[in-house]
């Protein structure tokens, strides 16, 4: 006979649902799968089989047929073993079918029985209650997980096959789950403290104008000046994640096995720093069967490219999409996956290959026209995206040996968070970084001085109409720190002064 | 002195140097003049440059005159005919049989003719020091009314220009190559802000590429457009001091800024010194080397901006010739990094301070 639960599985971040068949038919005793699994899920068979016996059921002496439908989707990896295995217990009459009513299982078998964790769980289930499915049965491991999606779904984990078929039959109270329910984003986000940092007066007050608008920035220093130290402690002064906000990350973050599996909900933001190295499906995301890339993985938190001139222009300029859009789609011949990509972008470099143009007592060993063209590897997309410069200098003497230490991030938070309030209520609370030309005329309104100001620095430091327009943002989120609702002549002025690379550039 | 040539016997000139890759200076030289070398056609050109009569008529046929013609116009180009050059131009040794120009070219000549005008050149491997003084300097005589030339070169040249951009003065690059070409490709930008608000100029057809034969012959426009050439920073055998000898040669004022001995980069100015050439360590320098230009109103120009106060007033104390990090300012001026920032961008955009490398800034002239 055949008997068929459902599996939900991965395509992206997305969902859809596997059904999985098995057919016992007379012959020798064989078990055979079908429907495009990958090696990882053809072996499923063995998994299966010592899975059974060694929980004490029997393997049928049948010819065994699992079929995994839609038999055109590529399946991969050992989520199906569970569904696999009680689908032949079903068909086997070992367990009856009406206890499988309504009910979908994923997770992987060991050998013995046992039910291992597989990726995406939070997923999974929030799909699972889409389909309105009864219960789901999921690896304990993940049970904590699978709890946040909220549905109407009910959540059941299992340890190993004899307790999921106990479970399912009644003869066992299932274990309760209960969702990792603290409160998001609490104290314990920072782990960096911008408190650990000594001077860099300017470089601290550009990470606080970045966090409040979500401004992406460039700093430029030589090496060792601190620049990878201020851009660890910027998520913690970014506003913590909203419950949803969390959500969102834990699912992208358990699709590709990162979740803590003690406590499954993300609660800080974010921050992923690549190697130059990587290539362009690794930052935005590819594969055969699409996997998310940095870029995603970054989402609602901080991306940060060190030594962002030694990255290919390929990959830098795969970041396009998302820093224009916050998604990326990767296409792929039988399918395209979407995948959400909003991180603050945080670049470093050095002034020139050396490390040390500009740098007090000519150290700098590059010949002439080096370091334009290592800067010019910046240019284009990428550096059309920047809205903040500063550089980050090699401290002094004195400033190291200075006493005392700079303000903790949590009293820096707190100024970030009070400029997120008026910008909440504007432009349906897009952030000052991600808002258009017209909606940034319409929310950074100029007076006739501000005017002014604006002229000059066009005339004078040759600002083109995008810096302007950058002008304009990153003054609209310095007004906000300063708790102003109109954009004064200071405001426009310190955003001059953090204006993007490329803007009134000069060398000296 | 032979007639200049015409436009048209420019453009054919310029085309027939461009099909042979050669100079036709010498020939223009033996044939008595320009427009004469264009007029004993194709036969005769051939024997006097010792080439196939072919390879000259191949290279610039009256066909490719009228295309050429339009594809200038196309370009935005315009076409200086040598009798509209300027008069010091001219004078030179070999002057161009007519030029190439992008911008507004009728304004920039006649601030050429009405103006001091100032070459300011040197290596493309300047000290920090060096590109500064070469920035500050342009940009002060361009307040004072000169037109700034040089070479759109890496390092001094560019410094140049971009001075006498950031005083809001003219200024004319002139290139060892055609106009098509984006050479150096890292001054794009800055050819850009040239385009729009002073002239590049070549004496070569568009199409003409960067060879390092055409660079000294670019420098005897550069020193032929200018009343004095100073030279900032110079090495051994830069380019800079070949401009400085065509100065001379024309009888204009040739000025070098003096270097310490060991400076590897100061070398050739000082030979130039040695060899006679005035020194300069300002731009009141130059101006005295040219008592009889038509130099601006310095007190009215000085009064035009008034003397910062508040935390402006403050900073402004504080920057000096040598450049100062916004931070160490900050503090010493116990001022907050966001008003520091402020006042220094809004000091930059008055032009009393310079922003450069590092966040660095330094003072470029003296508010009264």
């Amino acid at each position: 006979m055949v008997f068929t639960i459902p599996s939900p599985t991965l395509v992206g971040l997305d969902t859809s649902t596997v059904q999985v068949e098995v057919d016992l038919r007379p012959g020798l005793p064989a078990f055979s799968m079908v429907g495009l699994p990958d090696a990882a899920a053809r072996e499923a068979r063995e998994r299966v089989r010592s899975g059974l016996v060694n929980q004490a059921y029997s393997v049928p002496a049948r010819r065994i047929v699992a079929n995994l439908a839609p038999a055109d989707l590529r399946k991969q990896g050992p989520q199906y073993d569970l569904a696999i295995a009680l689908s032949i217990l079903a068909a086997s009459g070992q367990v009856p079918v009406a206890a499988l009513e309504g009910v979908a299982a994923v997770g992987e078998l060991g050998l013995d029985g046992a039910v291992r964790p597989v990726p995406g769980v939070l997923a999974m289930a929030e799909h699972a209650s889409q389909r309105g499915w009864a219960r789901l049965l999921v690896p304990h491991a993940n049970a904590a997980e699978a709890a946040l999606a909220g549905g109407d779904t009910e959540i059941v984990p299992v340890r190993d096959l004899r307790d999921a078929a106990e479970t399912l039959c009644g003869r066992r109270e299932p274990r309760r789950v209960v969702a990792d329910a603290s409160e998001p984003g609490d104290a314990r986000v920072t782990v960096a403290d911008l408190g650990d940092l000594r001077g860099q007066a300017t470089a601290r007050r550009a990470l606080e104008i970045a966090a409040a608008g979500l401004h992406s920035m460039l700093m430029i220093g030589p090496p060792g000046s601190g620049k990878t130290m201020l851009a660890r402690r910027l998520p913690g002064i970014l506003p913590p994640l909203s419950p949803r906000e969390a959500v969102e990350v834990t699912r992208i973050h358990s699709v590709v096995g990162l979740l803590d599996p003690g406590a499954p909900l993300v609660r800080r933001r974010p921050f992923r720093a690549p190697h130059h190295s990587i290539s362009v499906s690794g930052l935005v995301g590819g594969g055969r069967t699409p996997r998310p890339g940095e870029v995603t993985l970054a989402h609602r938190g901080v991306l940060f490219l060190d030594e962002v001139c030694a990255f290919a222009p390929s990959v830098l300029d795969a970041l396009r999409q998302p820093l224009e859009h916050g998604v990326v789609d990767v296409v792929r011949a039988n399918t395209s996956v979407r995948f959400p990509a909003r991180p603050l972008l945080v670049c470093a470099g050095n002034p020139c290959p050396c490390g040390f143009a500009g740098d007090a007592g000519g150290r700098c060993t590059c010949p002439p026209g080096r370091a334009e063209a290592y800067r010019a590897r910046l240019s284009g997309p990428v550096a059309d995206r920047i809205d903040l410069r500063v550089d980050v200098p090699r401290l002094s003497r004195d400033e190291l040996m200075a006493e005392g230490t700079g303000e903790a991030s949590v009293a820096v938070r707190a100024r970030v968070m009070a400029a997120d309030a008026p910008r909440a209520a504007r432009e349906q609370g897009v952030p000052n970084a991600h808002l258009g030309p017209v909606e940034t005329r319409r929310v950074a309104r100029l007076d006739a001085a501000g005017r002014r100001v604006m002229d000059a620095a066009v005339d004078r430091l040759g600002l083109s109409a995008r810096g302007f327009d950058r002008v304009l943002r990153v003054a609209r989120t310095i007004a906000d720190l300063a708790g102003s609702e109109r954009v004064a002549d200071e405001h426009l002025w310190e955003a001059i002064a953090l204006r993007a690379p490329g803007e009134g550039e000069r060398r000296g | 002195m032979a007639r200049p040539a015409s436009a048209d016997e420019a453009l054919g000139l310029a085309l027939l140097a461009h099909g042979l890759n050669r100079d036709l200076q010498r020939a223009a030289r033996a044939a008595g003049g320009a427009g004469a070398l264009w007029r004993m056609g194709p036969a005769a050109q051939a024997r006097l440059l010792r080439v196939a009569e072919a390879d000259v008529r191949a290279a610039a046929t009256r066909d490719a005159l009228a295309a050429a013609r339009g594809r200038l116009e196309a370009a935005g180009v315009s076409l200086v005919a040598a009798g509209d050059v300027p008069e010091r131009l001219r004078q030179v040794f070999d002057p161009p049989f007519g030029l190439f120009a992008e911008g507004d070219w009728a304004r920039v000549a006649g601030a050429l003719t009405e103006r001091p005008v100032v070459a300011v050149v040197g290596t493309r491997r300047p000290t920090a020091a060096g590109r500064r003084f070469a920035l500050g300097l342009a940009a002060e005589l361009a307040a004072r009314g000169a037109v700034i030339v040089s070479g759109l070169a890496l390092g001094v040249d560019g410094a140049a220009h971009e001075g006498a951009l950031e005083a809001g003065g003219d200024t004319v690059a002139v290139l060892g190559c055609g106009l098509d070409h984006d050479y150096p490709r890292a001054h794009r930008a800055l050819r850009a802000r040239l385009r729009e608000r002073g002239a590049v100029i070549s004496e070569y057809w568009c199409e003409t590429a960067p060879a390092p034969w055409r660079f000294p012959a670019r420098n005897r426009i550069v020193a032929g457009l200018a009343h004095a050439t100073v030279v900032v920073e110079a090495r051994g055998r830069s380019g800079a001091l070949i401009t400085a000898d065509f100065a001379l040669e024309a009888g204009r004022v040739a000025l070098a800024v003096p270097g310490p001995p060991w400076a590897d980069a100061s070398q050739g100015c000082n030979e130039l010194i040695r060899a006679g050439a005035g020194v300069c360590t300002g731009a009141q320098d130059v101006v005295d080397e040219l008592p009889h230009a038509a130099w601006g109103d310095t007190q009215a120009e000085a009064d035009a901006v008034a003397a910062p106060v508040g935390d402006r007033g403050v900073l402004y104390g504080l920057v000096r010739a040598e450049p100062m990090r916004i931070d160490q300012l900050a503090a010493t001026a116990r001022i907050t990094p966001a008003a520091t920032a402020a006042a220094l961008a809004s000091l930059e955009v008055d032009g009393l301070v310079l922003r450069g490398e590092g966040q660095r800034y330094w003072a470029v002239r003296r508010a009264t």
